[in-house]
């Protein structure tokens, strides 16, 4: 009789399982994935790559934009990364630098130097809904990869293009956003494919396609291309990373403000 | 004549480094611009019988080049002007021609260069290394490059300046057919010092300057010939004659970024000759960030300048500005606003448009009104200078 109890325990147990399993939540399922998605690009140390824009308008006009840039990661997991920006052109910004320290609750550090006034500023970085250099990507997509950053819930999975992805809804949680949400779909590898931005009014602004994965050093996973769609303007914006290299060994040091000079004409 | 041998030295060391390295391996960015402009002047012949237009072509180049792995750089740095009617307008500057040397927390330098301090947007009181050219612009704000030896250190408790200076540059005020222009010419054959050594007085300056938090802190130490000489009426030949004091000047000048808030002051203390002088400037800049629901931001700017001497041109002044950035392709921005003397007897309206018209053109267009001015007060010379000028630079 006693070794029956045993049985029935080990049974109710077992049948308690996979029910236990699927305790987890949405929110803390949604909130898995995107951290997993973002250690996915984790542990470069640091990194340097040109950059290229591509604007394109609905008459389908061009107009490309070059930058040159280094990152840092941040070691301390709750800071955030600091990199460096080197505008080429178009020809009238030629010589311009960013610095940027980011931070993952707080407000990031930003400073510029500008050729023509010749001095160093520090500017506001609360402009988190503001365009980089007049494209559909706003500053908050290149700061706000931080998985912290935002509440996140788990949708489902969902198919597209024969793939199936786990569908993400997230929230900012930092003020200034030009968000109220986003739904992302991520691959089984954990890589970002596509992410719908909600605007203020909860209507849809744009689509970002993440494409072009590399995997670099064997483990990191980095998406050397990034369209984005803005459905309500009808602009294109393509952003193309090359020459990207990880784990150069990068002087500490070139992300401090006086610095910038270092870079600066 | 020295500073002829110290120019040629350096420009053969520089040959020298460039010629040291693989020819093949030498990076190098080369770019800049081209300006041409078009002034009109509204109030016809103007105080003193200029011309009410002027046409002028203003130029910048950069080189640079990293030698032994970016441990070394040259940067030149050039501007020029050739101006229609006002021959003190027409120049060739190397505000830059520079060899810097990186050392693991040390820099070196060695050349002309230009270095600023302070923090505010209209009233940088605090900045005091180069030489300001009047003819160029009568704000002051445009600078020559000052010939200097100078080493940084940086700590983690900050950085450490320090600048050797020699060759002192006279300040470059508007000839007779400049305009906006003095009441009178500065004369040139009468410039005086109070150091015996002229202008081969060697000046120095020191600076700290910190990243703590949401401040960006700079305390800094002049002394040399002041950059700004006393102007003095000669009844003989009813010039200006020139004198340039010594000045030691202790300065501190700090930005607090919060959130779109900017907070901003510059103060000094200097004894200028025989006689101490105190001054503060500062103010606030706010950004409204998308505008309206669009992509356009605002910018509020509101500055305020004292100096303790009465007889200083700008010892009680204020600046209220609005800036307006569309973030668009076109990079297109203004910048309006109103300088007024806070006792009523001048004021001035500005606005400064700029927009991109071709990836490699741009178009600017400056205006600059004046208001009434009291006899007294010495813009009273430009009060007739309203203007309009049109600019369009093509970059190379």
């Amino acid at each position: 009789m006693k070794k029956m109890k045993f049985a029935k325990i080990i049974f109710i147990i077992f049948a308690l399982f996979p029910f236990y399993l699927s305790a987890e939540t949405a929110e803390e399922q949604g909130l898995r994935i995107a951290k997993a998605s973002y250690e996915n690009g984790r542990g470069f140390t640091d990194m340097v790559s040109d950059q290229l824009m591509i604007l394109i308008d609905p008459k389908g006009n061009e107009v490309t934009r070059e930058v040159s840039g280094k990152t840092l990661e941040n070691l301390d997991p709750n800071d955030g990364d600091k990199s460096l920006t080197y505008f080429k052109t178009p020809k009238d910004v030629e010589g311009t630098v960013m610095l940027s320290h980011t931070h993952i609750s707080d407000d990031d550090d930003q400073w510029l130097y500008l050729p023509a006034l010749g001095r160093v500023k520090r500017i506001s970085s609360s402009n988190k809904s503001g365009a980089f250099m007049g494209s559909e990507v706003a500053f908050e997509d290149f700061s706000g990869t931080d998985y912290r950053k935002y509440e996140w819930k788990f949708l489902g999975e969902e198919m597209e293009n024969n793939e199936t992805f786990y569908k993400l809804e997230s929230y900012p949680n930092y003020e200034n956003s030009g968000y109220s949400k986003r739904i992302s779909l991520i691959d089984n590898l954990n890589r970002t494919y596509k992410v719908d931005f909600y605007d203020r009014k909860g209507e849809l602004l744009k689509t970002l396609y993440l494409e072009d994965y590399v995997l670099y050093k064997d483990k990191i996973w980095m998406a050397n291309t990034m369209k984005v769609e803005n459905i309500q303007n009808k602009n294109i914006t393509i952003f193309k990373w090359l020459n990207r290299e990880l784990d150069v060994g990068i002087n500490k040091k070139d992300f401090e403000k006086s610095s910038i000079l270092r870079l600066a004409d | 004549m020295l500073k002829k041998y110290i120019i040629s030295f350096l420009f053969v060391f520089l040959q020298y480094l460039v010629a040291s390295q693989n020819a093949a391996a030498i990076d190098y960015k080369a770019y800049g611009f081209i300006q041409p402009e078009i002034t009109t002047f509204f109030n016809g012949d103007g105080r003193h019988d200029q011309s009410n237009s002027n046409q002028s072509i203003f130029v910048k180049g950069t080189f640079i080049t990293y030698l032994n792995n970016g441990d070394q750089k040259i940067t030149i740095n050039t501007t020029g002007r050739i101006d229609e009617k006002d021959s003190e307008r027409s120049y060739i500057d190397f505000q830059k021609f520079k060899y810097e040397q990186y050392f693991d927390d040390i820099t070196l330098k060695i050349g002309n260069e230009l270095i600023f301090w302070g923090v505010n947007e209209s009233f940088n009181i605090v900045d005091i290394i180069n030489q300001s050219n009047l003819a160029e612009d009568i704000s002051g704000t445009k600078k020559f490059g000052q010939p200097m030896i100078s080493l940084n250190y940086n700590h983690s408790y900050g950085n450490f300046d320090l600048f050797i200076m020699p060759f002192f540059k006279e300040r470059i005020f508007p000839g007779r057919n400049g305009r906006p222009r003095l009441a009178l010419e500065v004369d040139k054959s009468t410039v005086a010092y109070e150091s015996s050594s002229k202008k081969n007085k060697i000046d120095a300056a020191v600076r700290y300057s910190t990243v703590y938090d949401d401040y960006d802190i700079g305390i800094a130490h002049f002394y040399g010939n002041n950059r700004s000489p006393e102007l003095n009426v000669n009844p003989l030949s009813q010039k200006l004659d020139a004198y340039y004091p010594i000045l030691s000047q202790t300065s501190l000048d700090i930005q607090s970024t919060k959130g779109a808030w900017l907070y901003k002051l510059e103060t000094l203390t200097a004894k200028n000759g025989e006689e101490r002088h105190f001054g503060i400037a500062g103010g606030t800049e706010y950004t409204i960030y998308g505008l309206r629901e669009t992509t356009s931001d605002l910018g509020i700017i509101v500055e305020y300048t004292f100096d303790d001497r009465n007889d200083f041109a700008f010892n009680n002044e204020g600046v209220l500005a609005l800036r307006w950035t569309k973030n668009d392709i076109k990079s297109t921005s203004l910048l309006a606003g109103l300088v007024a003397d806070m006792s009523g007897s001048s004021n001035r309206f500005f606005a400064e448009f700029e927009q991109r018209i071709r990836d490699d053109l741009k178009v600017f267009i400056d205006m600059s009104i004046n208001g009434e001015i009291d006899a007294d007060d010495f813009t009273y010379a430009f009060e007739e200078d309203s203007q309009l000028t049109l600019k369009i630079a093509k970059y190379f």
